[in-house]
């Protein structure tokens, strides 16, 4: 016997089914008019209605009107994602005095005339997927969200530019902000520019001040030299943990006076110093850059030598002395946090040219990337803000190879949004210290952007040469004499239509943006999801742009998809906005699809409590049962579906609704 | 055809066919065509691209405006060397050596290819020979091309034919499969 028929006997159910065209989102596809009276037929169907907005006010109102006047007891809208306005008809059934879990939502959307090209079997597949769910409401029982409240801290990942901004939004409206940053400074990639397009604002004079500002704020911890590695609980009550590494400086204890790395035993610095990607030197004991926060020097472990031999003298612990900031014995450390939100603004990382190999990157010295030439600007980087060839003199010709890895198939398939500003910017300072011929090669042009076409205006009346083509090749394969000792650029000069060859001391390749090494790591931890190419996925494209599909996870800054600083500062407000939104709410209402145990039916097996992967589950040992802690509950259904006596069971999936729900879909063939 | 007008002259529309991208773009070798982004990659890689009458990337540009009659007429298409350095660095990933074959068989269907360069004559009784004998004779070939193009260059070539020939270098005798038949049949199934 079927479960329906069983059911049957029980209870008066009426079901009224409601159709939506979506104007000719569906309707242009499913012969809506034959699938409602299809509906009509079903048990228990006491009314089947088509309308083209069903989510319109009176479409809406129609539904009110209808629960009421027909004594519906179960609602049933076929129409678009359950993404999109489950929340919407769970409302109305609400405020039509209808249990809003009674409701159930059919997606005749996404999942049929969208994705189908036959009109026939749309319908036919519509009509299926109505047929289940009506089967399925039978089984639906009355039940009451849960509530939680939220905490109210957050934590930031990644302490960009983004997360700099998004934490002093939050911290300056009560919120304890925790940031948690990989290197041993905050400041991200913007703190390693000269200067920011198209103001041409000093990157380091815009960004400091917030960066100190971070420092002092007595409600933001700072978490430098620290990762997050685990992730658990749920929007408004997360339990993160943070992983600090050594950095061998006691920060409390550090007052910034730097002695240590004076007093080093090497007098000179000597090994590559990782923010200038290795254009600059630094001491094993070392601050990356000037103005880095918090203040505190670091000690690389694999370069110090009383960490490769246990013999150095040690005068840096010396020159600190009573202070007692350097701490040789310093460890790992794992700090757990409990927050209400999160917001991820882990950036980006910048392409490897090495794959292009016809620009010639690690192969001729005089190729730099765009980030190595910031450095070079910048005027506390390895050469003091002069930009100079390898051998010390100034170049008399620079181009700039746009696109590096962006806009290409065999690469990154994206635009990166900022090279072709940045590429700009960096014509305009080669002009500026070095008046230098620059050569500009770029495929298309994007300077959209408050001031960006001004600024491209800008460089042409400087005399920066635009030329429109994809650079083929750099080679020092000299045909003429004025071609000697010089990189040769062959590119088509696409606007001429011709071949030309284009002798520069320096190449600058813009490289694109793409998402960090470790990104799909981070996703797995953050319960998120990945757009193409890796970028991190918002929630809906236009109208939840930081939010994403993990409630009280939010993105702000080039995690999400590649953006110049107005853009990520932007989104850093909205994230933050977001975070205290929901922290404002101070409750949140929650799906109540827990488990349940039917005490009745359980043989005290314990399966259940070992897989339980939030030890919501416990063993009562004087009843012989399986006990669930309903606040502990995630809903993960692990129990409902291991219980070999089907004692466990979850509100919303339970058996009856999921049987019933597949009796239904397979009615055409059982 | 039109007259070849100066290029900087104002094209009719109605002198294009817009089906022309289409065909070339379903042909082997046309994937990704619409996708082009006129980067001008392919033929800053191009080794040949000094001697092309239009560059790659303009032959690309002309297939997908429908320029039928310039594209065929291009010498570009048999300047092609086959080295692929364009399709390696294709941002698109356009095959544009493969793209070049295809409108060399275009070309010859519709018997409008470049008179001025032999090249096109020569493919079309390179394959001729292929498809009856199933082996080539460099001499014969070369007598053919020349008989069909330009006569009085063959008596210019005449002492270095002889020259050839007395080295053993040069035979006159037509080789052949042992079936040619059977060659025949296998051309025709896979045409």
């Amino acid at each position: 016997m079927l479960l329906r028929d069983e059911f049957s006997k029980n209870g008066d159910i009426r079901i009224g089914v409601y159709v939506c065209d979506c104007g000719t989102n569906i309707a242009g596809k499913v012969r809506v008019p034959e699938v409602v009276e299809y509906a009509g037929t079903l048990p228990h169907v006491v009314v089947a209605k088509e309308y083209k907005y069903m989510c319109s006010d009176p479409g809406q109102d129609m539904i009110r009107r209808e629960i009421k006047e027909q004594k519906l007891n179960r609602l049933l809208v076929a129409a678009c994602s359950p993404h999109v306005h489950e929340e919407t008809f769970r409302n109305v059934a609400a405020q039509a005095g209808l249990n809003p879990f009674l409701f159930q939502m059919v997606n005749i959307r996404e999942l049929v005339s969208w994705v189908t090209k036959d009109p026939d079997k749309a319908t036919a597949k519509a009509k299926d997927m109505i047929r289940a769910a009506a089967n399925r409401v039978l089984f639906h029982e009355e039940l009451e969200p849960l509530k939680y409240h939220i905490k109210r801290n957050v934590v930031i990942v990644g302490g960009g530019i983004a997360g700099i901004h998004a934490a002093l939004l939050l911290a300056d409206s009560g919120e304890h902000v925790y940031l948690v940053e990989r290197e041993s400074s905050i400041g991200g990639h913007m703190a390693m520019f000269d200067k920011t397009f198209p103001t041409l604002d000093c990157a380091a004079c815009i960004l400091t001040p917030k960066m100190t500002m971070v420092k002092s704020h007595p409600n933001i911890t700072i978490m430098s030299y620290s990762e997050v590695v685990e992730v658990n609980g749920f929007v408004g009550d997360f339990k993160v943990k943070v992983r600090k590494k050594p950095r061998y400086v006691d920060e409390e204890n550090c007052v910034g006076c730097f002695e240590c790395i004076d007093a080093c035993v090497f007098k000179d610095a000597r090994y590559p110093n990782e923010f200038d990607f290795g254009l600059g030197k630094r001491k094993p004991i070392y601050m990356p850059f000037p103005q880095a926060v918090p203040p505190v020097p670091v000690i690389d472990a694999d370069t110090c030598i009383e960490f490769k031999t246990g013999k150095c003298p040690k005068e840096c612990l010396k020159a600190c002395g009573e202070r007692a900031g350097i701490d040789f014995a310093q460890k790992e450390e794992i700090v757990e946090l409990e927050v209400g939100s999160i917001i991820v603004a882990t950036g980006f990382d910048s392409f490897d040219p090495k794959k292009m190999p016809q620009y010639g990157y690690g192969i001729y010295s005089n190729v730099y990337t765009s980030l190595e030439a910031e450095r070079l600007f910048n005027a506390s980087g390895p050469t003091a803000g002069e930009l100079v060839l390898r051998d010390g003199s100034k170049p008399k010709s620079v181009g700039i190879i746009h696109c590096v890895g962006s806009r290409d198939e065999n690469h990154n398939r994206w635009c990166s949004r900022v090279c072709c500003m940045y590429s700009m910017k960096l014509a305009h300072l080669v002009k500026e210290r070095t008046n230098a011929d620059v050569f500009n090669f770029y495929i298309d042009i994007r300077a959209a952007g408050k001031g960006y076409e001004e600024f491209y205006n800008r460089t042409m009346e400087e005399g920066v040469q635009y030329i429109r083509g994809k650079v083929a090749e750099v080679t020092d394969n000299a045909q003429t004499k004025d071609e000697e000792g010089k990189l040769v650029i062959r590119v088509e000069d696409t606007l001429l239509g011709m071949i030309r060859r284009i002798p520069v001391d320096m190449v600058i390749l813009s490289v694109g943006l793409e998402p960090q090494h470790d990104a799909l790591e981070v996703t797995k931890m953050f319960n998120i999801s990945c757009s193409g190419g890796g970028w991190f996925m918002e929630r809906h494209p236009k109208l939840a742009p930081v939010s994403t599909m993990s409630g009280g996870v939010f993105l702000a800054g080039a995690c999400q998809a590649p953006k110049d600083i107005p853009d990520t500062v932007a989104q850093a407000g909205a994230a933050a906005s977001e975070a205290l939104a929901l922290s404002h709410k101070g409750v949140i209402e929650v799906e109540p699809n827990t488990a349940f145990i039917d005490e009745t039916l359980c043989s005290g097996c314990q399966v259940c409590v070992g897989l339980c992967p939030y030890s919501a589950i416990s063993y009562d040992q004087e009843k012989k049962i399986s006990i669930l802690n309903q606040a502990l509950c995630q809903g993960c259904g692990v129990c409902a579906g291991a219980c070999p006596s089907g004692a466990a069971q979850q509100h919303l999936f339970n058996d009856s609704q999921l049987m019933a729900e597949i009796e239904g879909a397979l009615a055409g063939v059982l | 055809m039109t007259e070849r007008l100066n290029r900087h002259d104002a094209r009719r529309q109605a002198d294009f066919d817009l089906n022309f991208g289409k065909e070339v773009a379903e042909a082997p070798g046309g994937e990704n065509l619409y996708e082009c982004i006129q980067c001008g990659a392919c033929s800053g890689a191009c080794p040949m691209s000094a001697y092309m009458d239009h560059t790659p990337r303009e032959i690309i540009g002309m297939i997908r405006s429908g320029m039928k009659e310039d594209v065929l007429r291009s010498e570009t298409v048999w300047l092609c060397a086959s080295c692929y350095s364009c399709t390696v660095i294709c941002p698109r990933q356009i095959k544009i050596t493969d793209l070049m074959y295809s409108l060399r068989q275009r070309a010859l269907k519709d018997n409008t290819y470049p008179k001025r360069i032999p090249l096109p004559v020569m493919a079309r009784d390179f394959y001729k020979m292929v498809h009856r004998h199933g082996r080539t004779n460099e001499g014969r070939l070369m007598t053919n091309v020349y008989l069909h193009t330009n006569p009085f260059d063959l008596i210019r070539q005449t002492p270095l034919a002889l020259k050839l020939w007395r080295h053993g270098r040069m035979h006159l005798r037509q080789e052949s499969v042992e079936k040619p038949s059977e060659l025949r049949d296998l051309m025709q199934s896979v045409k």
